[in-house]
């Protein structure tokens, strides 16, 4: 049954009975006229007719008893002669009379009945005469009067069936205006019957058509506004459920495509929220150790002076031995306190160098996840491929439409519009397509900048390691060298009190450690800047990681329209 | 003109009928009156298992009959063997007829008085009806054409006994030839009445006389014209008029036997061509010579005209002698 819903098969089917009404109308409108013309003409003529015959029969019969009296009078041939045309004249007429058509048996007889006095007549008089000519005149008086029977007869029963003939044109013109009235009300009928059938099939398709487009057209809009949800549905002509379905097919891949891009770009921001925390917990770390540094660094600083001070104090030692073993004990103490500061700071790098490698693998899982978004939007590609070829092949459909609506003409021109719609439509879906490809190739340019930041981030990762790892190696050296301060100290402190002459050798030794502290000063400010710079590195991640997440807004505000 | 018919009839359905049906007649007599032919007519149009009327044999009740067979809404066809009157050319579409008109028999009859007998005065009997008055048109305007003169034209009617006082008339006029257009019954009157005047005229008479042979020795003498002689040659004739012998013992066929027994192979051959349908007889028999074959039959070969006349026959003249019609004049 579906199949025949069709906008064509309803205009075929109200053209078809209009043609059959108009048709019906002419055939019987024709029929009519015809009828009442024949009958008409043929009424006039028999009216006509049976007047002219009548009177003609008459008249002849008339002339013809004259001529046959005058005769009996005066027998001349010319008297004859005259009876005998007027004899040949009244047999014309009954002649004529018989070959009318439509008369009844009965006015046949009547013809049949006058021809037959009209004979008597005319062998009453030819006898007359022929007994007149031999002189026999009573004989032929006896014959001459018996014509007046006859004669008398004749003009009844001619002006009988003249009226009675007059009278059967008048009925049946009578019966025919009756049926002329009937055939007026049949046709008016029909005229009515066939305008109230068009106007209900023209009703008919045009509510089946302008309703379901009506709804395809709100559907239309509310995609073309973004909500992918929409589709067009109930009950429709085959041609509009068809372009519905297509639309229904289109809108369902376009909300496919459009929920994975959402579920990507949240992975996406997700993880550059992750490596956002990672760099602000790496960039805190590297102010902890700079501060450490810095701290160490005047530590170091002190220290010089210390030992300049030192150096002056062994001056003073020469002369004040008794304020050596004092000095040597605070070289021990600011020994210790160094080498807590620098043990600190060892564990500190290390524990830098172990959130340093967690941010490589983080960066490296979220390279994949990058990659596989490259990929992704590869799927987009092909779904807006596939979304073009639909809406060619819809304008191509709407084209053949409008073709087919104007070979249909006149009545094709609704349809027309509607295939001009769809055309639009499709051209609407192939720019919406062309913006998809335009969003796409957008988020692959910045995953593509995403990943580029990302190999740099880790490069500088890696240049981060093998500085800590500097760090590392220097603060062990200072352990070591603090250590043997100590034990210098220590030594000192034993022996001050005893050997003089060592106090040239502790002046030497103090020389040493200034030389050494120089060199600690010198380290710990190398650390710094290294912190310095692990610092400003962890400050380019967290800027990368940002635009990371900037690009995933980006992508995320894009499809953010579209409801799904 | 009912024996003819029979016997074409009873040969047909001994055959085995036409597509597989008997063939039946349905007789009726109009009496020669035109008021009869009427009521006939009637009767045969209403009645729905009539698809053809052969028929009538006079030219009066044929005229009287034709508009009732053609009229609406079932026009009916009727083929007359012998109706001569010129009136009933193209009366009706439904009018056919087998014999040549009165202008045909009337002009060869007045050539015949004319040149042959080299008759000079001429009197004319008529009955006044359609075919007398028509007869003797045609037979005074080429016998007047040829020299001739019509002395007395005298009407007639069956309803009078004694036309002696024409007779006597005519006599005193003095005529060579008296031509009778009338049928036989008035004829054989009149012959008796010439026998009793003593006049010695020679008699022709139209072809209405057909018959008059067999009214014994008045008619001796009489001569007529006839599209149809028993004595033509061919073969086909000559087994007709054995089969009508055979049929009839001591009957010779006459022109209106003949006709009616060609009438009845002609109408067969229309059902078996289009069926037992009123209107597709008619077509068939109107088509006769153009769309579809003519017929040979007795009375020659057979096709129709537009006015439903068949368009050639040869007339001849022949003689009662013995009481019998025999040849007595080519054309």
């Amino acid at each position: 049954m579906r199949q025949f819903d069709t906008v064509r098969l309803r205009l075929l089917g109200g053209l078809a009975l209009l043609g059959a009404g108009v048709v019906w109308i002419a055939l019987f409108g024709a029929h009519a006229l015809r009828t009442v013309r024949r009958s008409e003409a043929a009424q006039v003529a028999t009216a006509q007719r049976s007047g002219e015959i009548s009177s003609g029969i008459e008249t002849s019969v008339l002339q013809q008893l004259n001529a046959g009296q005058q005769y009996m009078v005066t027998p001349t041939p010319e008297w004859r002669t005259q009876f005998n045309e007027a004899a040949d004249q009244s047999f014309e007429f009954s002649r004529q009379l018989e070959r009318t058509r439509g008369l009844t048996i009965d006015q046949r007889l009547t013809v049949n009945r006058i021809q037959e006095l009209q004979s008597s007549i005319e062998v009453g008089y030819a006898m007359a005469h022929a007994l007149r000519d031999l002189g026999r005149d009573d004989e032929a008086r006896v014959w001459a009067n018996a014509v007046l029977t006859p004669a008398g007869e004749l003009t009844r029963a001619v002006r009988g069936l003249a009226s009675e003939m007059t009278a059967n044109a008048r009925r049946a013109e009578q019966s025919l205006a009756a049926l002329t009235a009937r055939w007026e009300a049949y046709l008016y009928l029909g005229l009515l019957a066939t305008i109230f059938g068009a106007a209900l099939v023209g009703y008919w398709t045009v509510s089946a058509v302008e309703e379901p487009l009506e709804r395809m057209a709100l559907a239309a809009e509310r995609l073309g506004s973004g909500d992918l949800r929409v589709t067009a549905t109930g009950h429709m002509p085959l041609e509009i459920h068809v372009l519905s379905e297509t639309m229904r097919r289109m809108a369902e891949r376009l909300r496919t495509i459009v929920r994975e891009i959402v579920q990507e770009s949240d992975q996406i921001a997700t993880s550059a929220g992750e490596l956002s925390s990672i760099s602000e917990g790496l960039a805190a770390t590297a102010a902890q150790v700079s501060s450490a540094m810095t701290e160490i660094s005047s530590g170091a600083e002190r220290q010089r002076v210390e030992l300049d001070a030192i150096g002056g104090g062994l001056e003073e030692l020469r002369r004040t031995a008794g304020d050596l073993a004092e000095a040597a004990e605070r070289v021990a103490t600011l020994g210790e306190e160094i080498e807590t500061v620098a043990s600190r700071h060892q564990g500190d790098v290390a524990s830098a160098s172990g959130t340093l490698l967690d941010v490589r693998e983080v960066v490296q899982t979220t390279s994949k996840q990058i990659s596989q978004l490259a990929e992704q939007t590869a799927a987009i590609d092909d779904f807006v491929d596939l979304i073009r070829r639909i809406s060619s092949q819809t304008n191509l459909l709407a084209l053949n439409a409008a073709i087919e609506a104007a070979r249909a003409g006149e009545h094709g021109r609704g349809f027309a519009v509607v295939a001009e719609e769809v055309r639009q439509l499709a051209d609407e879906s192939a720019r919406a397509a062309e913006a998809v490809t335009k969003t796409t190739n957008t988020i692959r340019d910045q995953v593509d900048e995403v990943t580029a930041t990302m190999a740099a981030g880790m490069a500088k990762v890696r240049g981060i390691e093998e500085i800590a790892g500097g760090a590392a190696r220097g603060l062990e050296a200072i352990v070591a060298a603090v250590s043997q301060v100590e034990q210098a100290a220590g030594r000192v402190s034993q022996v001050a009190q005893q050997n003089r002459e060592l106090t040239a050798r502790l002046e030497e030794r103090a020389l040493q450690v200034m030389s050494q502290s120089a060199a600690h000063a010198s380290g710990a400010e190398e650390v710094t800047a290294a912190a310095e710079q692990q610092g400003a590195s962890t400050e380019q991640m967290a800027a990368t990681s940002g635009q990371l997440l900037q690009a995933a807004e980006k992508l995320r505000s894009a499809v953010q329209g579209l409801r799904v | 003109m009912r024996h003819g018919a029979e016997l074409a009839l009873a040969e047909l359905n001994a055959r085995g009928g036409v597509r597989g049906r008997q063939l039946e007649l349905a007789v009726a007599d109009d009496s020669g009156s035109e008021d009869t032919a009427v009521r006939v007519a009637q009767q045969l149009y209403a009645n729905r298992d009539v698809v053809a009327v052969i028929g009538h044999l006079a030219s009066g009740t044929s005229l009287s009959a034709a508009q009732v067979y053609g009229a609406d809404p079932t026009p009916l066809v009727m083929v007359t063997p012998s109706a001569t009157s010129p009136d009933l050319s193209g009366v009706s579409p439904y009018v056919f007829r087998l014999c040549p008109t009165d202008i045909r028999y009337g002009t060869a009859l007045a050539r015949f008085a004319r040149q042959s007998l080299g008759a000079e005065r001429a009197g004319i009997l008529f009955t006044s009806n359609a075919y007398g008055r028509g007869f003797r048109n045609t037979f005074r305007s080429e016998f007047v054409a040829l020299g001739g003169k019509v002395i007395e034209e005298d009407p007639y009617i069956p309803a009078i006994f004694s036309i002696e006082p024409y007779l006597t008339h005519l006599n005193r006029a003095g005529i060579d030839v008296l031509v009778l257009a009338v049928e036989a019954g008035g004829s054989e009157m009149t012959l008796r009445q010439i026998r009793a005047l003593g006049a010695h005229w020679r008699v022709l008479g139209g072809d209405a006389l057909a018959g008059i042979e067999s009214a014994g020795d008045v008619a001796e003498g009489v001569q007529l014209p006839a599209a149809y002689l028993p004595d033509a040659p061919g073969a086909r004739n000559s087994a007709f008029v054995a089969a009508y012998a055979k049929a009839y013992p001591g009957e010779r066929p006459d022109s209106r036997s003949a006709g009616a027994y060609d009438a009845v192979n002609l109408i067969a051959r229309a059902i078996e061509a289009r069926g037992a349908d009123r209107e597709e007889i008619r077509d068939y028999l109107a088509g006769m010579g153009r769309r579809v074959p003519a017929l040979d039959g007795v009375t020659g070969r057979i096709s129709f005209d537009s006015s439903g006349d068949v368009p050639v026959k040869d007339v001849v003249i022949g003689m009662v002698h013995n009481g019998r019609l025999v040849m007595e004049h080519g054309k």
